[in-house]
């Protein structure tokens, strides 16, 4: 606290990088939250004491009870009326209720051990019961005794309205509890998308990046930190010019949700009357509110990782058709392009070694093809729902970098849908495959994957990654990280006129396609078909609707013949000052 | 959609149900023996599809519980996860 000299060297930007527990963009002042691991006393009860014991645990119980039913009170969504209620189970748990009470009278042990005590002995039992994905169920479990011993010791946190909220991990009640005490964002060290936390946090809509690891680490109590929940940054001391760039954005969110409904009513045509087409990127049904509400015209990149890696059931074929064919009910009549599977052995196998180059190395269909239970499994579910929804189902397979591995999944596509009309369920024969372009070999032979591919999706974030040989995780490189370097605009041309000339579909899901002036770029070469966070989508969709398509094709060709990112930089500010003016 | 949901649910209800009842009840699984009318209990138990509960009921309505919870456990626990638009 003394060495002022340094604390100021700390205050310089950083990027932490973590995952997107909900999206959406805030500024504002961190507050640290400390689960405290909590001391029990562990000195003996007087045998007089042991009533005031008793009593002080009856009365955290009705306490917490008290506060679970007040969160409940609030409305929340059912995921967390669920998790309340099991709470409040627990605390009106008889067996709890003995156990505890016979550990102070007859071990003379204070209130809080003896709740300590009992609620280990459940913990260990599930511990041994239980496979690993029960475990998420004993976090709830500890939570309530976390929340009984607080009371007893009388602690209380102080949080302030209106900050964000910087922990190791917080409970689902944590969030709930959170939220109803306006806190803006969250920021979690542990965590993934599909953490209950995570998803109570979507529910109630606080931004919220998960799996930051470093966050409590590097991130102080009242700093200034910007939740960029779009991208799944979080910034710590961010410049000037970044809180600009943030306030920018979030103000034009506000606008958006002002004037989202006139800019998303209108058809999607350019000022010349050209049409173009914006599709959603998401990976979980709660989105799919958003996907109706700025009229996305399906879905462009169906994420399933997660879910897979989320739920247990999910690998049950049944379970995986009904989450395909929830997304396809909503999206009814437009497409859903659904991506296989796109993760390395590190996640789905613990056991395995880990990569030297994990982004190198085993995954995507590299992954798949040596997995035909967990490919299978999947085909069969898309498979199935397809049916039920014909011509509305495109297969998008991830990290292709021989036309081979296409000709194999084809190959399964046409085995596996003959095994379905064998048992009698409907199939879709109009199923199409189509490829991501990510590795920089397919975009350079565009013309040839062109020929065999149903579509072709450019993956902009990856294609950079390889083209630029950048860790976009990395922070000391990660400035070179540049979506809109000249490269990346030729490559993309290039798989773009391969598309005109096989005449094959191409789109843009990568982040290149939610800047709205780089989308005037790809319609400006021939790509007019664009898929984002659907959150984003009324801005980008508003500066197409506002420009010709003319003047985005004059542009592109601007662009193609830029030969730095400082080029680039300069025709995107004209571009810019060109549109205000009209 | 999400385990945690999935597994407190038919707890709950299971224990829910016990508790309306007089009689003392038991569940036997894998040589443990949890009191069906404790939900941290019951959450205890390995509660793979397809396993198998033996249920001890002692107590003057124990023949209306038994007939009430078999029929609970039939039923899936009265789980909803099937059809998430319900």
């Amino acid at each position: 606290m003394m060495r002022s000299n340094n604390k100021e060297a700390d205050h310089s930007e950083k990027v932490l990088n973590g995952a997107i527990g909900c999206p959406g963009i805030v500024i504002g002042q961190t507050c640290i939250y400390k689960r405290r691991k909590p001391t029990v006393s562990s000195t003996r009860v007087a045998d007089d004491g042991i009533p005031h014991q008793v009593d002080k645990f009856h009365q955290a119980r009705k306490k917490a009870k008290k506060e679970l039913q007040h969160l409940l009170g609030a409305g929340p969504d059912e995921d967390s009326v669920d998790l309340i209620n099991t709470q409040i189970e627990m605390l009106k748990d008889p067996e709890l209720c003995e156990r505890v009470e016979q550990q102070i009278s007859e071990h003379n042990q204070s209130a809080d051990s003896a709740i300590h005590n009992v609620f280990g002995d459940y913990l260990e039992a599930i511990k041994q019961n239980h496979r690993e994905d029960f475990l998420e169920r004993s976090v709830d479990i500890a939570d309530v005794r976390d929340r009984l011993i607080q009371i007893i010791h009388n602690h209380d946190d102080e949080i302030a309205a209106g900050s964000i909220m910087v922990a190791k991990e917080l409970s689902p009640r944590e969030v709930i509890a959170f939220s109803n005490q306006d806190i803006k964002g969250i920021v979690m060290d542990r965590g993934g998308t599909t953490s209950h936390a995570a998803i109570i946090a979507r529910s109630m809509n606080i931004p919220t990046i998960v799996g930051v690891k470093k966050a409590t680490r590097i991130i102080k109590a009242e700093d200034e930190v910007i939740i960029d929940g779009l991208n799944g940054d979080v910034i710590v001391h961010p410049t000037e010019k970044n809180k600009e760039k943030y306030r920018e954005l979030i103000e034009q969110q506000v606008q958006i949700s002002g004037d989202d409904e006139a800019v998303c009513s209108q058809p999607n045509r350019t000022a010349d009357d050209h049409p173009f087409v914006l599709r959603a990127n998401i990976e979980f049904p709660e989105e799919l509110t958003s996907v109706e509400k700025y009229k996305a015209e399906g879905i462009g990149l169906l994420r399933t990782e997660s879910s897979y890696l989320r739920e247990s059931q999910f690998r049950e074929e049944e379970h995986q058709e009904k989450f395909y064919s929830t997304i396809l009910k909503a999206t009814d009549p437009h497409p859903v392009i659904i991506r296989l599977f796109d993760a390395g052995g590190d996640k789905l196998f613990k056991e395995s070694s880990k990569e030297q180059n994990p982004f190198l190395g085993w995954r995507g269909i590299r992954m798949l093809l040596d997995s035909p239970d967990l490919l299978d499994n999947q085909l069969r579910a898309i498979l199935a729902a397809a049916g039920k929804h014909k011509q509305r189902v495109r297969i998008l397979i991830p990290m292709i970098s021989t036309p081979k591995q296409l000709h194999r999944i084809k190959e399964r596509i046409e085995t596996l849908q003959h095994e379905l009309e064998e048992k009698g369920r409907e199939t879709d024969p109009d199923v199409q495959v189509g490829i991501m372009v990510e590795v920089p070999n397919v975009a350079l032979q565009a013309r040839l994957f062109a020929r065999e591919a149903d579509f072709l999706s450019i993956g902009t974030n990856d294609l950079t990654q390889y083209v630029l040989a950048v860790d976009r995780g990395h922070e000391q490189i990660s400035s070179l990280y540049e979506q809109r370097h000249p490269a990346i605009w030729q490559l993309i041309n290039m798989v773009a006129q391969a598309g005109i000339e096989e005449n094959t579909p191409v789109s843009v899901c990568g982040e290149l396609a939610s800047d709205p002036i780089s989308a005037c770029c790809l319609l400006g070469l021939g790509i007019n078909e664009l898929s984002m966070n659907p959150l984003i989508l009324p801005k980008v969709k508003k500066m197409l609707c506002n420009r010709k398509l003319t003047d985005m094709q004059a542009f592109a060709k601007d662009l193609l013949e830029a030969d730095t990112v400082d080029d680039i930089n300069t025709l995107f500010l004209n571009w810019k000052e060109s549109t205000n003016n009209t | 959609m999400n385990d945690a949901g999935l597994h407190a649910r038919p707890a709950s209800a299971l224990v829910k149900l016990a508790s309306k009842f007089e009689s003392d009840f038991y569940i036997h699984m894998f040589g443990y023996k949890v009191n069906g009318k404790s939900i941290l209990g019951v959450m205890t138990l390995a509660a793979e599809q397809g396993a198998e509960l033996e249920l001890e009921l002692d107590g003057e309505d124990e023949e209306e519980a038994a007939e009430e919870i078999i029929a609970l456990i039939k039923s899936g626990f009265g789980e909803v996860y099937e059809d998430d638009e319900e």
